[in-house]
């Protein structure tokens, strides 16, 4: 009797323990830290948390070691979060959402990228910064970190945008930067004799291709009209009319026809273009200017330069160049985390530190070049210091697909797909959405 | 089926713990010693029935509401009602998704159904180095599918042995996964060759309940290899094709690692499918509405075609 009891008392505890064990388990793995205050990860002033693109993973990431220094120089903690590229800007977006957000955040400037920040500050996820911020903006980039008046992020750095040109193997095949767009063509067909390339683009991947098209724009459509978005916006001009739109993609095309892109460019990845530029079997290629710099680190002997891209005939230079990334605070992190990430985003305000990440992420100073200013800008610092460059054109884009329209367009006239007027309509398409 | 019952085989009642001990109206075990299953009620299922049924149903369901707004992924979002799905059908883009996903699902479907039944005929019996060859055709089903594709990748690259093997012949060299008219057949030649194996193994086990008495009968009495295959073989071997043609269908379906590792949807939406619209329209443009739209068109053909598929294949017999 006593032993049927026991029996009987195990088997109800079976029963009632794995519920319990399961619905502890999980409340477990569910637990928020309810002390945390309002959604935001926790922290006080001698500590926060830090989210930033991380292509690498690695350690040598320029957030990465500026927020190393900080927390060196001050023994503020800071917990990093270094993340992927391609899926940040969603991670961001649930973070956020969930109330799980980083207190300090690396976004793009504007609304045109998938890791944009002004959509999250008109959701009301991001704080508001103060004077001292919005100091740093360069003039004409008002639009890409403010709302109403109001700034939501702080820039860090400028990185112009041209054609990275291997300048020694360039000189081997004796050929100097075009000075138009003829010129370059005959290049184009001089280097394809030779079994080289003008430049080496990465046709199966889009961004790649809209970079192409955004740095060509620069000449045909931002030197003569410097507010062509703010117009597009308005409604007053369409892609589809746009001279300086048609022009853009037509010399794709042109180039395409000419042989100025290595063999097989229409299926060539980023490989192709890093390949081409250490090798020296193309002379130049469209990446930030910020790669070149990386790739020249990492390749010794190579002689990198960023150079704008050969306007159309008669045409004058001209860059694009913007500060392509930028700090925001969390707007429901705790006062403490707050007034902490305040105090380092003053920090890297500061020219010393503000000096150190330039160097380290391969950009120009957000005041403009300096004495400074890496070699690897040389060909184009007297554009820069006359202010002769445009923002990157899709910062200011109102949604990620008008971009990714131009990027799937161009590859797809790389391809043989489609033609520039169509693509020019399927870019309106998009921005209306 | 009720003859059946209360035969040495029915093991419901022991299970059940009801069977009477012979002749007398209590249970042959005592309560005391009953094995634990006998306390499997249905409510033993219940935690487990809901959570199926909040994290994927609901959760599912959840999904196809956002189907009707504008959500961007963050924020507030607006009812816009059947907008979603007029957008759908009014792009000829998304209508091209629609095509290649069709492409690729039926393309898949019978390529690997065919080899796989061919090859399982050939390595069913008689072959000696049957085992290794069945290993070594079914090895690609184990792979991961992006690193799979990734593989294919260097072999379709303009500069890889692809184009290496071209060039012996003297042909001109291919960009295999940026030519239009190449590259959505390049994803199909990828999805069918890792997934082939799977099918081999399915029907080696539908060939392996096939008597060889009645096919040696058959054959005896002049019925050409055709013929055994067609009358004997094939009908046997339903419930194989049944099974073999539904999972492919679903899986060809809902492709997306072999078309986002080998093109990412390119070259300008030439391979794009459904899924990777879905995944595209709502990660890398916070479209979550329009991405929830096509996620619920996705999964209604593929319910429907999975349907239809199962009434085409059933056994009417």
């Amino acid at each position: 009797m006593t032993q049927q009891r026991h029996r009987g008392l195990r088997r109800i505890g079976v029963l009632v323990a794995v519920p319990a064990v399961s619905a502890l388990t999980l409340a477990a793995c569910g637990g928020g830290d309810d002390d945390s205050g309002s959604g935001g990860s926790g922290g006080s002033a001698d500590s926060f948390s830090f989210a930033f693109e991380n292509a690498s993973g690695g350690q040598e990431n320029p957030w990465q070691l500026l927020a190393d220094q900080y927390s060196e120089e001050t023994g503020v903690q800071i917990e990093t979060q270094g993340l992927p590229p391609d899926s940040y800007g969603l991670s961001m977006r649930t973070q956020l959402q969930g109330g799980s957000a980083p207190d300090v955040m690396m976004f793009s400037p504007g609304a045109g990228n998938a890791n944009a920040v002004l959509p999250l500050a008109e959701g009301g996820y991001i704080e508001e910064l103060g004077e001292e911020s919005a100091a740093l903006i360069p003039e004409g980039n008002e639009s890409l970190f403010e709302i109403d008046g109001k700034v939501y992020a702080q820039p860090t750095d400028i990185i112009p945008v041209g054609v990275v040109w291997n300048s020694g193997a360039a000189s081997d095949a004796g050929v100097e930067v075009p000075a138009d767009e003829s010129a370059m063509l005959d290049d184009c067909g001089t280097l394809a004799g030779d079994g080289k390339s003008f430049l080496a683009v990465a046709g199966s991947a889009p961004p790649n291709m809209g970079l192409m098209a955004m740095a060509i724009s620069a000449t045909r459509v931002y030197a003569e009209t410097p507010d062509w978005n703010e117009q597009r916006s308005a409604g007053d001009v369409s892609f589809a009319d746009s001279e300086g739109w048609q022009a853009t993609l037509q010399t794709i095309v042109d180039m395409n026809e000419a042989g100025c892109f290595q063999q097989g460019a229409a299926g060539g990845g980023f490989d192709a273009i890093t390949q081409g530029l250490t090798q020296g079997t193309s002379l130049g290629a469209f990446v930030p200017g910020a790669a070149a710099t990386e790739l020249a680190k990492a390749t010794p002997g190579l002689e990198l330069q960023v150079q704008p891209f050969p306007p159309a005939d008669g045409g004058e230079p001209f860059l694009l160049a913007s500060p392509n990334y930028a700090l925001s605070i969390n707007a429901s992190a705790d006062e403490g985390a707050k007034e902490a990430a305040r105090e380092f985003l003053a920090w890297m305000a500061e020219p010393e530190n503000a000096a150190r990440f330039t160097e380290l992420q391969g950009g120009v100073a957000i005041t403009g070049p300096d004495e400074n200013l890496s070699p690897v800008y040389e060909p184009v610092a007297d554009l820069l210091s006359d202010g002769d460059y445009a923002p990157l054109p899709n910062l200011a884009w109102p949604n990620p697909g008008v971009y990714d329209a131009l990027s799937t367009g161009v590859q797809g006239l790389l391809a043989g797909q489609g033609d520039v007027q169509s693509v020019l309509e399927s870019i309106d398409q998009a921005w209306d959405q | 089926m009720t003859a059946t019952m209360g035969t040495p085989q029915d093991t419901g009642a022991v299970v059940r713990g009801t069977v009477p001990a012979a002749g007398g109206g209590r249970p042959a075990r005592s309560r005391r010693s009953r094995p634990l299953i006998t306390y499997g009620r249905w409510w033993w299922a219940l935690p487990a029935v809901l959570a199926v049924l909040l994290i994927h149903y609901v959760a599912t369901a959840g999904g196809a509401f956002y189907a009707f707004t504008d959500w961007t992924g963050i924020g507030d979002f607006d009812f816009v009602g059947l907008d979603n799905f007029r957008r759908i059908v009014e792009d000829p883009a998304l209508i091209g998704s629609l095509e290649n996903t069709l492409f690729l699902a039926f393309g898949f479907l019978i390529a690997t159904n065919v080899v796989g039944l061919l090859l399982a005929l050939a390595l069913n019996r008689t072959l000696r180095t049957r085992y290794l060859l069945r290993v070594l055709f079914f090895m690609p089903v184990v792979l991961s599918p992006l690193a799979v594709s990734y593989i294919w990748k260097f072999i379709f690259d303009f500069k890889g042995p692809l184009n290496g093997v071209l060039g012996w012949f003297g042909m001109a060299p291919k960009t295999w996964l940026a030519d239009p008219t190449l590259a959505l057949w390049a994803v199909l030649v990828v999805m069918a060759w890792q997934t082939t194996g799977m099918v081999m193994v399915i029907y080696l086990a539908g060939l392996a309940t096939v008597p060889a008495e009645i096919e040696e009968a058959a054959a005896l009495d002049g019925a050409s290899t055709w013929r055994r295959f067609q009358h004997i073989t094939l009908p046997s071997i339903r419930p194989s094709v049944a099974i073999a043609s539904t999972l492919m269908l679903i899986q060809g379906l809902r492709v997306f690692d072999q078309v986002m590792a080998l093109t990412g949807g390119g070259p300008a939406g030439a391979t794009e499918t459904l899924a990777t619209q879905v995944y595209k329209e709502t990660f890398a443009l916070s479209n979550f509405g329009f991405g929830a739209a096509l996620a619920l068109l996705l999964t209604l053909i593929m319910l429907v075609f999975s349907v239809l598929q199962q009434a085409a294949t059933k056994d009417r017999s």
